[in-house]
């Protein structure tokens, strides 16, 4: 969130990216640990940097000629240097003849795919009030942050939701994963045992439910009423929108910063179209554990 | 001392106004969790949490590919740019 609103939000930077860099954004959990061909190359990138014990984070931004030589890495994302440094690494960059990296067969556990016939739903969260007034324009990013996130439903889901029910794997996908605030960074989420109840139905077009989630000591809670539309033709979901809302209290230790006591939280579910690359990115909960996310 | 009658008088010690309370607010919150949404507010809720296509982030051709961005930064004789991220930077980090 924060370098969404910060660095790349910079004119600068932002022009820089469209023109004379080739930008790509990853999760670096997998491309640490990859054993394959991609896993390799960022690899031989990051250990020329600080971060070069593949055991830990090697989260930052980093600027590399395509031969994989490290022209800059920064963890600061100061917007004025960043820009610097990118200036400063196009200067010393010079373009060397690379041979084709053979992508071979890619670690399965870190390429993960959507389920075939499946769908992708876009989820959105934000926190619609509870934040004390600030001028602190770091704070200020969380506290006005829309997350982002991918569900995935498998093809029989699909089916049957398609002819009007909600598949209970799909309920508790949903409140486990997705009923979460990912709004200032990476959430805890809720284990199969802290859904307290859950219930979602499909009447004449209409998804509604309610959800109550709450871990053991009760430091994390949540509950909401669902209201949605899903429409569907020749035996596909064509429309699944759905909004959860409700009180949400505590944090999780990637997650600090909460609005104190209950607070609202909104979350937004819609079909992905695939015209935004986020739509490939899989979801958070399903890092190197499909299996897990999606019986 | 502890008599096998101590619970009981702990109970009757116990405030009835105090019970009130706690009985209307939880009557009261589970009143409020309860409360359905609305179409009108599902329809204002859904559009609230749409992203804004002209954010200046979203306006960079991201890949996500680092291979792909290697291949194409080679043909484009271009550096590549690498956000790295606990989580993925275009999901919730």
């Amino acid at each position: 969130m924060l370098d969404r609103a910060s660095t790349f939000a910079r004119k600068g930077i932002v022009q820089l990216l469209q023109t004379r860099f080739v930008p790509v954004a990853i999760d670096q959990a997998y491309q640490r640990r990859q054993k394959d061909a991609e896993g390799e190359f960022y690899r031989k990138i990051a250990g020329q940097g600080p971060r070069n014990n593949f055991k830990g984070t090697t989260q930052g931004f980093y600027a590399a000629g395509p031969d994989g030589k490290l022209l800059f890495y920064n963890n600061n994302r100061n917007p004025e240097r960043v820009e610097g440094l990118m200036r400063k690494a196009l200067r010393n960059f010079r373009p060397t003849a690379t041979t084709a990296i053979a992508r071979g067969k890619p670690d399965a556990r870190y390429n993960p795919v959507p389920p075939k016939g499946g769908l992708v739903v876009r989820v959105r969260a934000k926190i619609l009030s509870g934040y004390p007034e600030t001028t602190d324009p770091w704070k200020r990013i969380f506290q006005t942050a829309v997350s982002r996130d991918n569900l995935w439903i498998s093809k029989n889901e699909h089916a049957a939701l398609a002819s009007g029910s909600v598949p209970k794997t799909v309920q508790q996908r949903i409140a486990r994963y997705h009923l979460v605030d990912n709004t200032r960074g990476e959430p805890p989420m809720w284990k199969a045992n802290e859904i307290r109840h859950l219930d979602m139905k499909i009447t004449r077009g209409k998804l509604t439910g309610t959800v109550r989630l709450a871990t053991a000591s009760g430091d994390r809670t949540y509950e909401a009423d669902l209201y949605g539309v899903v429409k569907t033709s020749a035996g596909k979901v064509t429309q699944f929108d759905l909004v959860a809302k409700g009180n949400f209290s505590g944090e999780g230790t990637y997650t600090r910063g909460a609005p104190k006591g209950k607070f609202p939280l909104a979350i937004a579910f819609s079909l992905a179209d695939g015209r935004d690359t986020a739509d490939a990115v899989p979801p958070q909960a399903s890092r190197g554990w499909v299996r897990g996310y999606i019986k | 001392m502890t008599t096998g009658k101590e619970p009981t008088m702990r109970r009757s010690t116990t405030p009835r106004s105090t019970l009130l309370l706690a009985l209307a607010g939880l009557f009261l919150s589970q009143s409020a969790a309860a409360e359905p949404l609305t179409e009108k507010q599902f329809l204002a809720l859904h559009k609230q949490l749409q992203p804004a296509e002209d954010e200046p982030w979203r306006t960079i051709p991201w890949n996500i590919s680092l291979l792909d961005a290697r291949r194409q930064a080679a043909q484009q004789k271009k550096p590549l740019f690498i956000w790295a991220m606990d989580g993925h930077p275009l999901g919730c980090t």
